[in-house]
């Protein structure tokens, strides 16, 4: 799995859309096929009651589970359902364009995605090792330690050398324009903060990016183990 | 034919604009190192930078 380029593909999508794109449904899709299903591959408390998947990677990526939201059809079908639902094609089609760019992300890890699903082959690069199942510190860890997090950064780079994207010049000319959502919400929201809001998922991806990094390295000296598969100081997950 | 390098750099309001996000991150980054339920969620992470990087400048700017 991820923990930025979900919140940071977007922006590198958009700086070469332009107008095609609509950039709040290409968030959204960006961050869909994990939306539901989270919470449960780590667990959560609540009362009395500790509530887990039992085998997180299966629940998360695998079928029987929920690994098809990792895959194109799915990304399709809710697009349709977007399209059809609220009569924007545009939507409709940003939703696929950031649903795919979140499965293919995600096909860099030691499980992979079922991007052909209904076919339950799993697409699995092995760059950086899946460890959803050791809980979300441990998880936390071992991402800001492989290469994940190197691709993560990538994102943030790229994001930064694009700085133009970021600009309320091209909020106004392109953002803004491109989608009716904007001008609707700015009936209620004044302009200044719907730029802020626009900046939101870059600002988030690149700041806890930095935060985890120190929190892993600074503060617990979880060792960097940037080889191909790794860290391997953590049990991987495999499909 | 002469051949001339074109760099894309930001101008000086820009660059303010910039600065003041990277003080925004800078706090939250901070929080999050302390306190890491921070920075599990998105909308928190939203309506932090709303009212530090929108609500606040805007109240000053009303203010003076």
């Amino acid at each position: 799995m991820s923990w930025a380029a979900h919140d940071l593909e977007p922006y590198a999508i958009q700086k070469h859309a332009g107008l095609k794109l609509a950039f709040v449904p290409l968030l959204i899709g960006s961050y869909s096929p994990d939306m539901m299903t989270k919470w449960f591959v780590y667990g959560v408390h609540i009362g009395p009651w500790d509530l887990k998947a039992s085998d997180p990677a299966q629940f998360h990526r695998g079928w029987p589970g929920f690994g098809f939201t990792h895959s194109f059809v799915y990304g399709i079908a809710i697009g349709l359902l977007i399209w059809k639902v609220f009569g924007s094609k545009l939507w409709g089609i940003s939703f696929i364009v950031g649903q795919f760019a979140h499965a293919l992300t995600d096909a860099g890890d030691t499980v992979g995605t079922m991007l052909f699903f209904p076919w339950t082959f799993h697409f699995h690069l092995d760059a950086w090792a899946y460890a959803g199942q050791t809980g979300r510190m441990t998880d936390a860890a071992a991402y800001f330690s492989g290469l994940g997090s190197m691709w993560d950064a990538v994102w943030i780079v790229y994001g930064l050398y694009s700085w133009r994207v970021l600009t309320s010049a091209y909020f106004d000319n392109y953002i803004f324009r491109a989608d009716a959502f904007w001008p609707w919400l700015n009936r209620a929201v004044p302009r200044g903060a719907l730029l802020t809001l626009y900046r939101a998922a870059f600002f988030y991806g690149t700041s806890r990016w930095i935060a985890w990094t120190v929190w892993a390295h600074v503060i617990h000296h979880y060792p960097y183990d940037l080889s191909w598969g790794g860290p391997h100081w953590v049990p991987a997950a495999h499909p | 034919m002469r051949l001339r390098l074109s760099v894309d750099i930001p101008n000086r309001r820009d660059l303010r604009v910039f600065g003041g996000y990277c003080v925004a991150a800078a706090v939250y980054i901070a929080i999050g190192v302390t306190w890491v339920d921070f920075l599990l969620s998105f909308w928190v992470g939203l309506a932090y930078l709303v009212v530090v990087a929108w609500a606040v400048p805007t109240f000053v700017r009303w203010l003076v």
